[in-house]
């Protein structure tokens, strides 16, 4: 008997899944090295009293929440 | 009065309220292995959300997290990478391995691994890694509780009564309404710690600083090195944040207490609303924390544990009630994640070991009552081991946050169906490698190159994972169908291959 396999679940195999993936690897990537200690880690740089690292880790992860509500909202 | 008796007073209301509602939760129970296990798998969005989150978060992030902040400075916002992530992998893996436990009736992780890989000695290898490496955290979660009681009382009560009595209060209510207590009483734990953490912080922020703008801007002056990476002590590293990221994401999520949460949903679309809502509120109890420890630094500089600088800031500056209430917070968010971590364990050895290999075949009834007997052995140890140091646990402390992680190549091969296939050499021969490298890696030489050791030990067992599983036997055809086709018929609505 021929052993059958399943199409893999790794890679998404729809356009919205695709797009779902992408964004949030790319977003991902933003609150990881090298980006938190290249571009965020600035402490002479400050966002509305609060300094930027702290302010932009927090966009990141809000836009990653939003990320994955949106693929939820989508039925992914 | 006095703010000790206040603090005290209310942990011990708060304390009545949880054994009440154990109580009222064992009226409702039936003498069912899945109804005290596992809720029935009738768990709705709110209590399986609030459960999630406060097992997610124990005393570590109540006073921990904190202490963090303050020692290391503002490098500790990393927790909101491994928040979001734990949302991901809820979102991606939780109704995987809902579906499977529906279909299946799996009752604990070992259940599904070692149908999957037809071995009872995978069965036997992950239950004893599931319960070596979380039996650890009650005795961490009981230090905590003692420490707080012990802090409450002004020194009246002493950390071992503290802990003792704490202990068993988890165990009475975990004993008399099994799971369905433990998501009960982590309803108000969730709720209570959420809100006492940022009356605490904002509070203090307000009262020390004149707000959070005004604090942080305190801190810029005075502790410039803490808004910097990799911080005073150059703890947050590259290295150090990615292993983190991983092992504090994914190496919590695959430990029993919060795997088995996956189970207990009433459906799939529940955990894929969880998975993208929990980040919301894991990450976001950060910021407090973050005020605590950073004004804590400026406020009250040189403290000998830094863990302790929320409840030393609130008895020096807030009123008696405000502290008492949050004391019971952080009393909540170290009780939620004990209970758990006791019914973990509980499920493990009743269902993975008692059941299996001692006394097969008895009515559920029996199964119910060796699972209390379980817990109460539980109890006796975790106390034991709250109130002792021993040199082997110290080491076992630092290799447990990264055990659970072990399992992740074993898991992924069941929830992942693809065209190469895990094997039960490949996994039996990655977790065992994954164990030794993490020995080496965070106890004989820590974190090589600035990478967390965890990381390195789930790279050598990946490697071999995949290696091995190329040249050994598969898992059969007629359980890659069974069980691979559960998995693309939940995700995708068809089962053909």
């Amino acid at each position: 008997m021929t052993p059958t396999r399943f199409r893999s679940h790794w890679l998404p195999r729809t356009t919205s899944g695709r797009l779902a993936v992408v964004l949030y690897v790319g977003l991902f990537a933003l609150c990881m090295p090298p980006v938190t200690h290249v571009l965020w880690d600035q402490s002479d740089r400050w966002v509305g009293g609060v300094p930027v690292f702290f302010v932009a880790l927090f966009v990141v992860y809000t836009l990653l929440i939003g990320v994955l509500v949106w693929a939820w909202r989508k039925g992914l | 009065m006095e703010a000790w008796v206040v603090a005290t007073g209310l942990i011990f209301v708060y304390l009545l309220a949880t054994v009440v509602l154990g109580a009222v939760a064992n009226r409702r129970m039936t003498v069912d292995m899945e109804d005290f296990l596992l809720y029935g798998r009738k768990a709705g969005f709110v209590v399986l959300y609030l459960t999630v989150v406060a097992t997610f978060h124990s005393a570590f992030a109540f006073l921990g997290s904190g202490g963090f902040f303050y020692s290391h400075g503002i490098g500790f916002w990393a927790a909101g990478t491994w928040t979001v992530l734990v949302g991901a992998i809820t979102y991606v893996l939780g109704p995987r391995i809902w579906a499977l436990g529906k279909r299946f009736g799996y009752i604990t992780p070992a259940d599904m691994l070692a149908d999957f890989y037809e071995s009872e000695a995978v069965r036997v290898l992950v239950a004893i890694v599931s319960v070596v490496f979380t039996i650890l955290y009650i005795q961490v979660q009981a230090q905590g509780l003692g420490y707080i009681i012990n802090v409450a009382s002004g020194d009246r009560i002493s950390f071992e009564l503290g802990t003792l009595i704490l202990l068993i209060v988890a165990a009475a209510y975990l004993m008399a309404g099994g799971l369905r207590a433990v998501y009960w009483t982590d309803v108000i734990q969730g709720v209570w710690m959420y809100i006492a953490v940022w009356v605490g912080a904002m509070y203090l922020a307000y009262e020390l600083f004149g707000g959070p703008i005004e604090l942080m801007r305190a801190v810029g002056e005075a502790r410039p090195d803490l808004l910097s990476l990799p911080g005073p002590n150059g703890f947050f590293t590259p290295g150090m944040w990615i292993g983190m990221t991983i092992t504090l994401s994914f190496g919590i999520i695959f430990q029993p207490h919060m795997m088995i949460r996956y189970y207990t949903a009433v459906d799939s679309k529940t955990l894929k609303i969880l998975g993208a809502t929990t980040p919301i509120y894991l990450m976001t109890l950060y910021v407090p924390a973050a005020l605590v420890g950073l004004g804590g630094a400026v406020a009250m500089p040189g403290l000998d544990v830094p863990d302790r600088i929320f409840p030393e800031l609130l008895f020096a500056h807030a009123p008696p009630i405000l502290t008492g209430v949050i004391l019971a917070g952080a009393t909540a968010a170290a009780m939620s994640t004990l209970d758990s971590i006791l019914h973990a364990n509980m499920s493990v050895l009743t269902r993975d070991i008692y059941q299996r290999y001692v006394a097969p075949d008895r009515e559920a009834s029996h199964y119910v009552w060796v699972g209390r007997g379980i817990v109460l052995a539980l109890l006796v140890v975790g106390y034991f081991l709250s109130v002792r140091t021993f040199d082997f646990l110290v080491v076992l402390v630092t290799l447990s946050g990264s055990g659970a992680l072990q399992l992740m190549p074993a898991i992924l091969g069941v929830c992942f169906p693809g065209p190469r296939l895990t094997t039960r050499l490949g996994v039996l021969t990655g977790i065992t490698a994954g164990l030794a490298t993490l020995y080496v890696t965070l106890v004989v030489a820590p974190h090589p190159m600035g990478l967390h050791g965890g990381v390195w030990a789930l790279g050598v067992n990946m490697l071999l994972t995949l290696v091995v599983s190329r040249v050994t036997q598969p898992p059969s055809e007629e359980t890659v169908q069974r069980i691979h086709g559960e998995i693309e018929s939940e995700i995708y609505g068809s089962s053909s291959a």
